[in-house]
Parts: structure tokens; sequence; C-alpha cells
């Protein structure tokens, strides 16, 4: 068009404050991207720290109080509420009141323990069945109920763990067990009695189901991304299928698969109400066998924050965010172990893009 | 003194004696042997109707264009397609006069017996030593003291011991390309294969590897069967025996080396080899 309205302002000249920060953004595209990339990479940093430093407040009137015995004692005694109250190290409690902690860290290492034991061999050959077994038109609908099931709500597994798989497998499946098992080391603890199908093999079982589609799906995408030229060569070399697993598909994606791991592992240690409503709930006590009931770090806060607020005194409260606060060290320390495991397991793993 | 022996020596019975020697003695002439074989993916024909013979103890060079049905040919000796989904066939293939598809014949000790190279260098995720002997472990041929004999006789036939003797224990893929791939023959080799299939081994190597590759397949023979697929004409001349040469689904002709490039009897042939048609 030759002619232009003069009423309309040419757009292209008119200085909005959009067009201005747009100018400024473009002007010093390399500073912003600077800092705004830094600032958002601190941020999970300080949010760990914000959250580590705000349980150590919180929970230091407890650290002074049950001093290292936390660690080592079994007692839960949330002492006389409503009477008299102590002074321990210059801090009030109810009388009476003694924790420890050891039963709970015992529980959370105990089920996740049992959690990876059971969902580390299933996730791997999940993933290796929906790659390299399964014909498309089965793998793909079944990767994608194993993501699905990783979005379920864990109340909805603690719920189906509470109703059905716990009395199914106390009454058909653990007394079975639980007869035949040799009294030796370690099996030894498969006998006794099986109790009501809540305790810590149940516990166990249902935070394996809840991490294998964590384990799985991230290892599934890790076989994909193996070259199919070294595959190739152990299968050309006379190798079995399971032997081509175990030699080339699986080491070469070893790191890869210890971090879905660790993923998967940490969920367990940190998973709540699951756990809560399938541990059976006992406070103060280790479980004598696999099928005894128990709790866990996380379960036992949720399940005592209620009561530990009516603690006048707080020493309650603060000894659930000292119990927390273990937990967060718990994770801490199981990533580093993990990060070493990976350092060392790489060392023969090929460099990435390689084929 | 050349008299002497000559007169001392009975030729017959070296001949009887070399005879007796001969592991290959009571095998067929030919290792490999294909009859009316054709080749399809799905309803796709790769390659029609293809006879051939392989002789004991030669080299073979498969040539042709990309899409000629080359390696796909090659591919079916040890059986790499059948699980190639879509992958049919008719026709045979022979190992030693033996149908490689008999319900007879267990998959994997084909595969020890006609071993392959590839396109790439393609060591496992372990160590050297580990690359080596994994077949040699996986067919359970050695076991314990005895692996590092065998890693140290398969590096030192390529040529590579010199260079890898210090660092067995180490990743190998810190190696060039060119000493990856010797170490894939090595390993390939480790379990003594009668057959060896090289698709392409030289394509992603440097000059002097790839005469390296040239040349240790020349000392190979005639104690093992060679065929390689190859696009270096070059190569094709330097190192084989016969020549196949593969256009559009079909062998169009095969025979002699020296034959095949000098004197082609066919145009397609012809125009191939000096370089007219990619």
């Amino acid at each position: 068009m030759l002619t232009s309205n003069p009423a309309t302002v040419d757009p292209i000249r008119r200085d909005t404050s959009s067009r201005r920060i747009g100018r400024f953004v473009r002007r010093h595209e390399e500073g912003v991207w600077r800092v705004s990339g830094r600032t958002a990479s601190l941020l999970p940093v300080g949010a760990l720290l914000f959250v580590v430093i705000v349980l150590a407040i919180k929970a230091w009137p407890a650290i002074k109080v049950n001093g290292f015995g936390f660690l080592t004692s079994t007692a839960w005694l949330p002492g006389n509420t409503y009477g008299g109250v102590e002074h321990v190290h210059g801090v009030m409690i109810p009388a009476g009141a003694r924790y420890g902690a050891w039963p709970l860290i015992a529980g959370t290492l105990q089920t996740s323990a049992i959690a990876i034991i059971i969902a580390l061999p299933i996730s791997i050959g999940t993933a290796f069945a929906l790659t390299e077994r399964l014909p498309r038109w089965i793998a793909q609908p079944v990767g994608f109920f194993v993501e699905i099931l990783a979005g379920i709500p864990s109340v909805l597994i603690g719920l189906w763990g509470v109703l059905v798989l716990g009395p199914f497998l106390a009454h058909d499946v653990y007394p079975i067990v639980a007869n035949n098992v040799p009294n030796v080391p370690v099996l030894r603890y498969f006998a006794g009695s099986v109790g009501y199908g809540e305790g810590l093999l149940t516990s166990g079982l249902v935070l394996g189901l809840m991490i294998v589609p964590i384990i799985a799906s991230t290892t599934r995408d890790l076989f994909l991304q193996v070259p199919p030229l070294p595959k190739e060569g152990a299968e050309a070399l006379g190798m079995t299928d399971a032997e081509v697993a175990r030699r080339v598909t699986i080491p070469w994606v070893r790191s890869g698969i210890i971090g879905a791991t660790v993923l998967g592992l940490g969920r367990a240690l940190g998973e709540t109400i699951a756990v809560a409503m399938v541990s059976g709930s006992v406070l103060g006590a280790i479980a004598p066998n696999v099928y005894g009931t128990m709790t866990t770090i996380a379960a036992t806060i949720v399940s005592q924050l209620d009561s530990a607020a009516t603690d006048g005194t707080g020493f309650a409260v603060s000894t659930l965010a000292e119990a927390g606060l273990l937990l967060a060290v718990i994770s801490i320390v199981v990533n580093l172990l993990a990060r070493f495991i990976v350092g060392r397991s790489s060392r023969m793993s090929a460099p990435v893009g390689r084929s | 003194m050349e008299e002497v022996v000559r007169r001392d020596v009975d030729s017959n019975r070296i001949a009887s004696l070399l005879t007796e020697l001969d592991p290959d003695a009571n095998r067929p002439a030919n290792v490999i042997e294909t009859n009316g074989l054709n080749l399809h993916f799905g309803p796709k024909a790769i390659l029609n109707g293809v006879n051939m013979t392989f002789a004991r103890g030669t080299i073979t060079a498969l040539i042709g264009p990309t899409g000629s049905g080359k390696s796909t040919f090659l591919r079916t000796i040890n059986r790499m397609n059948d699980r190639v989904s879509g992958f049919r066939h008719e026709g045979d293939v022979l190992l030693d006069g033996q149908s490689i598809w008999a319900p007879s014949q267990d998959l994997l000790a084909i595969r020890r017996r006609v071993g392959m190279l590839f396109q790439r260098p393609n060591p496992f995720p372990m160590s050297i030593k580990d690359n080596v002997v994994a077949g040699v472990k996986a067919h359970g041929i050695a076991k314990g003291k005895q692996l590092d004999v065998v890693a140290e006789i398969r590096l030192r036939e390529v040529g590579l011991w010199d260079a890898v003797k210090d660092r067995l224990n180490e990743s190998p893929y810190r190696l060039s390309g060119g000493q990856q791939q010797l170490l894939c023959l090595a390993r390939a080799l480790a379990v003594g294969p009668e057959v060896l299939l090289l698709d392409e081994p030289t394509s992603a190597l440097d000059p002097l590897s790839t005469e390296s590759v040239e040349n240790l397949m020349r000392t190979l023979t005639p104690a093992l069967t060679l065929i390689v697929v190859t696009h270096n004409l070059g190569q094709a001349r330097r190192v084989s025996d016969n020549t196949m040469f593969f256009y559009e689904g079909r062998l169009v002709e095969h025979g002699p080396t020296s034959q095949v490039f000098e004197h082609a009897r066919e145009t397609d042939t012809a125009r191939y080899v000096n370089g007219l048609m990619g």
C-alpha cells in the first residue's frame, strides 16, 4: 500500500516498555543469561540448605537432650505430657520423655533394602523385555502402563497394600515360606510368626512396587540408547541373548542404572504414607522377623506429628525434626555413596555418543 | 646342500603326512556354498538367485554399489539377519556341506565357526584383555590363567601386543580407531573361527591402519577363509583372490579378482570397476 494513515503511529517507532525490556535483553544477552542461569542453578542448593538448616534449628533442643543415644536407643516414650516437666541440658521436656530412633533407622534401611533387592532385577528385566524382547505393538502400551504406575499416588498403593496385598500375603504366601525355610543365617528371619500382613516385608514389597516404574522406565530409555553395533558384535561372537545383556548392554549403561537405582532408593527411603499404612506403625521395637510390624523415620513423622503437637514443651516436635534431619542425612549419604560407586564403575564404560 | 636334501626327501611321504596333519583334509573344498539363495525383507526382494562357492583358505571380495545386496548377503552367512523383522530366505547356505538353517545346527556354534568384523570398531565396555577373551569365556573355551595366554597370543597375532601390553586392564575406548579395530579382530580370532566375514572393515580407518588390517588379512589365509565387503576397489584388488560383483540385487559376475577387474564379461561390472558407476 502506498498511502498510509497519518493518524496511526508507526508501530515500529513506538517505544513501549516491553520493547525497552526487549532491547535491554538483546543488548545484554550474555549478561542476562549468565545472571539468570546462575540464580536458577543456585536455587536447588539454597532450597536444600534452607530445609536442612530449619530442621537443624528445630531439632537443636532434641539433639542436646537425646545426645548420641538417639541413634542407638529403642525407647519411644513421650513422657507425661499433662504432668510435670524436667530440665535436661537447659531444655524443658515432659517428665519421663525418652526417645531413641534406632528402630526407625533400622526400619528405614531394611524396607529400602528389601525394595531395592526386589525392584532392581524386576526393573532391569522389564526394561530388557520392553526394548529387546516384546514386539513393538505390545512393548509400547506396556511401557505406557509402567509410566502410569509411576504416577499413581502412594496413598492408593498403600490402601491396596493394606486391603489386598497384605491379607493375601499373610494368608496365602507367608505361611508357606515361614514353614519351609531352613534354619540358617539370613533365611532364619523368614521363619516364625507371620502376623496379619502389616510389617517389614509387606512394606518392602509395596515400596519395591512403587520404585519399579522409576527404575524400569529410566533403564528402558538407557537401553534404547545403547548403539546396535557392540550388541551385534557380541551376537556375532556367538553369545546368547543373556550374555549380550550381561556383558555388553547392561555394562554399557551401568552408571545410568546406578543413577536410576539411587533415584528409586531415595523414593523408598523417604516414602511416607504407603509405609505408614502397611508397616503396622509399631514404635520402639525392631521387627523380630521379616513379617514383624515396625515403622520408618518418614512414617513415624507423619503418624506422630499430631500427638507430638500436644506436647506443650515442644520437645516431641523437636525430636521429630531431629528424626527428619537424620533422614535427610541418610539420603545424602546414600547419594554420595552411589556417586562414588558410579565414579568407580564408569572406568570401562564408553564415552557418550560412542558407537 | 640343496641336492642332498632333495634326494633324501620322499615327496609322496611328505604329501601323505601333510594330508594327515591337515585339519581341513576331510572337509569339503568349499567351506561355504550358496544354492539359489533369495533374500527378502518383507515384500522387498534384496537378493535373487545367488549360487556361489567359497573355496577354503581364500579371500573373496564382495563389491557393488550401495544397496546392491552384498552386505545383506554377508550377514546372512552367520545368520545375523534371522531376527531382522520381515527377513525371509529361499534356497540354502551350506557351511562345510551342512545347511546353516538345519534344525540340528546350533546357532551359537555357527557363529563361533563364522566370525565377523564390522564397519566400525565395536569394543565391548570392558577392559582390553576382557575384550579379547569375551568370546572365549562365553564359549567356555578357556578359563583362569589360560585367558591371559589366549589374550597375548591373539594380540600378538594382530600386532597389537606391544602397544597394549602395559594397559591390558584399561578401557579400550582410549585406543585409536585402528587399534580398536585390530582389537575386535583379535576378539573374533580368539574363538578360532573357520570363516571370517568382514563388513567394510576399514571404511572408518586411516590409510595406515587400513594397510595393517589388509596385511593381516593376507596372513590369516589359508588357515581362515575370508569374505570381505568393500567399497574400496583398490582394497578388493590388493587383498582378494576372487571377486563377486553385486548390482541391484543380483550377483552379476564373479571370478578371479584379476579377471573381474581386467576382463569383465559384463558391461555393468566393467563400468563399476572402472569407476564409471557408483
